[in-house]
């Protein structure tokens, strides 16, 4: 299969220069995925699909198209090279748009590529099992455990060819906790994973998502509005950090030219105890990008290293056109350093504040400022979590927040797609009712 | 069009079981010029066939990118198996569902696919007009897209169907620097609906006073923007806010797979959750005599589509259904099943869903606050299980004295919906209706929603 996608690109790649293209890139996959579902706490749904991708670009006289579809017989090939120079022609020419150079070609196998589907199901049936002998009080909203085999090859003009034979399990879970007519909020975690050598429930943050949501069905809010510290759970610090790092650090904050970081590469941006890395290649990751979408080889790379703005999250074009590095990968498995206490000592010094272990907030203002509900969140009051909260509103700024970090936990939540600690931050306003 | 390769494997059909075949084709078209630069300029094609098989209580599927009278026979084999290895493994003793009338809706015909030159001249005509008039913005950002779902859907027991969806649209977004030297930034869409692009637009010029528009807006915001008062306040929810509420807010919790998952619909059926004003209903393919923004005819299960009413002057009165959901609660299905891409099993999910207009003027709305907020734009809404929400408030006005005063800057709100809707005490009697986003659950799904202005009590986030 890979040698057949290997000469499929190549074939796309030609047929977009015959049709023209000064530069042209293909991609190609073929994905089989074998999913299992559960809803409301029952099996429901097994569902095998096969799926075939073919993405084309071709950049003329600076003019740039792309056409994307799910076949790559010949003449889809022609059909789409005739429409991706149309789609070209039209656009206006500029100069930054290109594709990575020829380095050194190489094809990856990575992870699990053929599924074992017994004993995946076995793993499904012993996670429902465990769940409900030792989280009585959680229902299942819904369960999705996958493989995915993914095949794919990457192609350009100027000689790149790469593949990738991967193949893991991802597990997602939504569920709540309920006693009789009350419920907690609902929560979703998740899991990747390249064995089934172990319970899917010993993996990532799950049982302990699972414990915290029950301790989540009685609520309250909490008074009026106070200044405190928020202590982020790393499940819920990666979707902060993502519209952090694409806001400030990425293409839209800076072509756009409204990322406050803008002009301040090499500059301290953040409290130096803090590194925020997007490591694809970390062994903590699984089935990480090898290759990125321009077809440069992907490396690991920090944006933020030790407070300092080490780098930004560009692809080529946006790089050639602000004249800065590009981003070496185009990943978002974030890594950040552990720091130097444990989690519990970085409670127990917070006399008021707020553990937060979702943020349902509003798109974060491009000048960082974020107004959100914190769910699934734990009231904190003299050093010891305390009751579960409702209808508590967390604000501040995103800049500000990482200038105002109290701690690091030693603690660090590895689930395939991140590896991140507890992060505490003062100066957050909490509000009630 | 889709050709027919689905009708003639019906004798494949295993008797006992629920069998669906499906063939299906995305497509969406899309270019993005940000300050002036083409940054996007992408025709994406989905296309392929998928199968559904109920047996024992459980469901098995399967899809492929293939749509030959091969893979056909391909997709009902495994889907088949899978359900047999389920069954075997998970079966709940169930037969097949309820039978229907068998019947065919045909509502597709041969879309004009608009070339891509059009998409871009379009988007850079807007955008000329935007950097020309408007060089004080710090940012501009304009989107020109099309997209469309076509399905054929094949079915052992209920409505065979042939549809087509075709949705166009134009973003713009401007950001502008605010008097504290931080951006401020707005979007909105302009034009658009149910149709092709070029059915819903002839020439830039048309979409001029829209952006004009907008660009006042952001001036405002810009100039004279505020922080609201955090705390729990009264608020006017404009059209595209209560349209967001009842999708949101009360729309998920009342979908029947997550009332199963334990929504707080459960056990509020048949209980007041608001105030005698409140209605709510998920529209199909008509409301008020016109057609929906996104109509919907015949669902991938093959039920023919109805209005799911769920709120009825307070009361909570219904679920939206698939056919299984159905059974359980003993309701009628209203055709609410359904799947985005051909490699995706229906879910249930909303159509056109909407808080129905009362008889209130708006002027008099806005006289009868004291000190509140009148809330218009949003760029963002989440809503739990429980039927707390949140949603981001991208303008408005502070009410002072019964009168419109300062604009806003961009702010959050939130509450519980059973509560909130119980403080309705006014509704408009006009209606604004939205399509342009996609839901999202598992799966993504265009779907229509809408309300009038309604008055009542959340809690504003302030700063």
């Amino acid at each position: 299969m890979i040698e057949t996608l290997k000469k499929t690109a190549q074939a796309a790649v030609a047929a977009l220069q015959d049709a023209g293209a000064d530069k042209t890139q293909a991609n190609v996959s073929y994905t089989v995925t074998h999913e299992f579902n559960v809803d409301g706490g029952e099996f429901s749904l097994f569902r095998t699909l096969f799926d075939k991708q073919l993405a084309m670009t071709a950049i003329e006289g600076g003019k740039k198209g792309t056409v994307a579809q799910n076949r790559y017989d010949e003449k889809t090939i022609a059909e789409s090279a005739k429409a991706c120079l149309e789609a070209a022609a039209s656009a206006q020419p500029d100069e930054n748009w290109d594709f990575a150079p020829v380095s050194q070609n190489e094809d990856f196998v990575l992870g699990q590529v053929k599924p074992d589907t017994d004993r995946l199901f076995f793993r499904c049936q012993e996670l429902m099992a465990s769940v409900k002998e030792r989280f009585p009080k959680i229902i299942m909203e819904q369960m999705i455990v996958a493989h995915k085999e993914i095949c794919k090859a990457q192609a350009n003009s100027y000689g790149v060819l790469f593949s990738t034979h991967e193949g893991c399990y991802e597990v997602q879970l939504m569920f709540s906790g309920h006693d009789g007519d009350k419920a907690s909020s609902f929560f979703g975690s998740g899991v990747i994973a390249d064995s089934l050598d172990r319970p899917f429930l010993e993996m990532g943050s799950l049982a302990e998502d699972l414990e915290n949501v029950q301790k989540q069905i009685e609520t309250t809010g909490v008074s009026g509005k106070f200044e405190g510290t928020m202590v982020v759970m790393p499940g819920c610090l990666g979707s902060l950090f993502y519209s952090l790092l694409s806001d400030f650090a990425g293409e839209g904050g800076l072509l756009s030219g409204t990322s406050p970081w803008k002009d301040k590469l090499g500059e301290k941006v953040a409290d130096e105890r803090i590194t925020i890395s997007l490591a694809p290649l970390d062994e903590r990751i699984v089935c990480g990008n090898r290759t990125t979408g321009e077809g440069f080889r992907a490396e690991d790379f920090d944006i933020i290293q030790n407070g300092k703005l080490n780098a930004f999250y560009l692809g080529l074009y946006a790089s050639n056109k602000l004249k800065l590095p590009r981003g070496k990968n185009d990943s978002f498995n974030v890594i950040v350093a552990p720091g130097d206490k444990p989690i519990a000592d970085i409670i127990a010094s917070i006399d008021k504040g707020i553990l937060v272990g979702r943020f349902s907030g509003g798109q974060p203002a491009s000048n960082g400022d974020f107004s959100g509900v914190a769910k699934n969140s734990f009231l904190i009051e003299n050093g010891k979590i305390g009751r579960a909260l409702s209808e508590t509103m967390v604000s501040g700024n995103m800049a500000d927040m990482l200038n105002r970090l109290r701690a690091i936990s030693t603690e660090q939540v590895a689930d395939g797609m991140t590896v991140l600690p507890y992060m505490a931050f003062d100066g957050i306003t909490i509000s009630g009712k | 069009m889709i050709q027919d390769l689905l009708t003639n494997k019906k004798y494949l059909f295993a008797s006992g079981a629920n069998t669906e075949l499906r063939a299906q084709r995305n497509m969406n078209r899309r270019a993005v010029l940000l300050n002036g630069a083409l940054v996007g300029n992408v025709r994406t094609e989905q296309f392929g066939v998928s199968a559904r098989v109920y047996e024992n209580g459980v469901y098995g599927f399967s899809s492929t990118a293939e749509y030959t009278d091969e893979t056909v026979k391909d997709v009902l084999k495994a889907a088949s198996e899978n359900a047999a290895f389920l069954a075997k493994h998970a079966g709940k003793g169930k037969g097949p569902h309820k039978a229907m009338a068998p019947n065919r809706i045909v509502t597709a015909y041969d879309l004009t696919d608009v070339e891509q030159r059009t998409y871009i001249e379009f988007a850079q005509a807007l955008d000329n007009y935007i950097a020309g008039k408007y060089p004080d913005l710090v940012s501009r950002t304009v989107v020109v897209m099309g997209d469309s779902m076509e399905k054929l859907l094949c079915v052992s027991n209920g409505c065979d169907g042939h549809s087509i969806l075709p949705r166009s649209y134009i973003y713009v977004m401007m950001t502008a620097m605010g008097a504290d030297g931080k951006p401020v930034e707005l979007y909105k869409v302009v034009g658009g609906g149910y149709g092709t692009f070029d059915q819903n637009y002839s020439k830039p010029e048309d979409c001029f006073d829209e952006i004009d528009g907008l660009y006042d807006r952001i001036q405002q915001k810009a100039k004279d923007g505020v922080y609201p008062d955090a705390g729990n306040k009264t608020v006017i929810l404009g059209g595209i806010l209560s349209g967001m509420l009842a999708h949101e807010a009360v729309g998920h919790t009342v979908e029947a797979d997550l009332v199963i998952g334990g929504s707080v619909a459960g056990p509020c059926l048949h209980k007041r959750v608001g105030s005698d004003l409140v209605n709510l209903v998920d529209y199909a393919h008509t409301a008020f005599g016109k057609p929906t923004p996104l109509p919907i005819y015949v669902d991938d299960e093959g039920t023919a589509a109805t209005d799911a009413v769920l709120i009825r002057d307070g009361i909570l009165v219904g679920y939206m259904n698939s056919r299984e959901s159905a059974e359980r609660f003993s309701m009628a299905p209203t055709g609410n099943a359904r799947a985005f891409l051909f490699s995706d099993e229906p879910l249930i999910r909303m159509r056109n869903t909407a808080v129905l207009p009362g008889t209130s003027k708006l002027e008099d709305m806005i006289a009868s606050i004291d000190d509140g907020y009148y809330l218009l734009d949003t760029n963002n809404g989440q809503a739990d299980t429980t039927g707390e929400f949140m949603f981001g408030v991208t303008f408005g006005y502070e009410i002072k004295k019964g009168k419109l005063a300062r604009p806003l800057l961009d702010t959050t709100i939130s509450g519980v919906a059973f509560d909130m809707l119980k403080t309705v005490d006014m509704i408009s009697d006009e209606m604004i209706w939205a399509s342009s986003g996609m839901c999202g659950k598992k799966q993504p799904m265009p779907v229509g929603m809408g309300g009038p202005a309604i008055k009542c009590r959340v809690t504003i986030g302030g700063r």
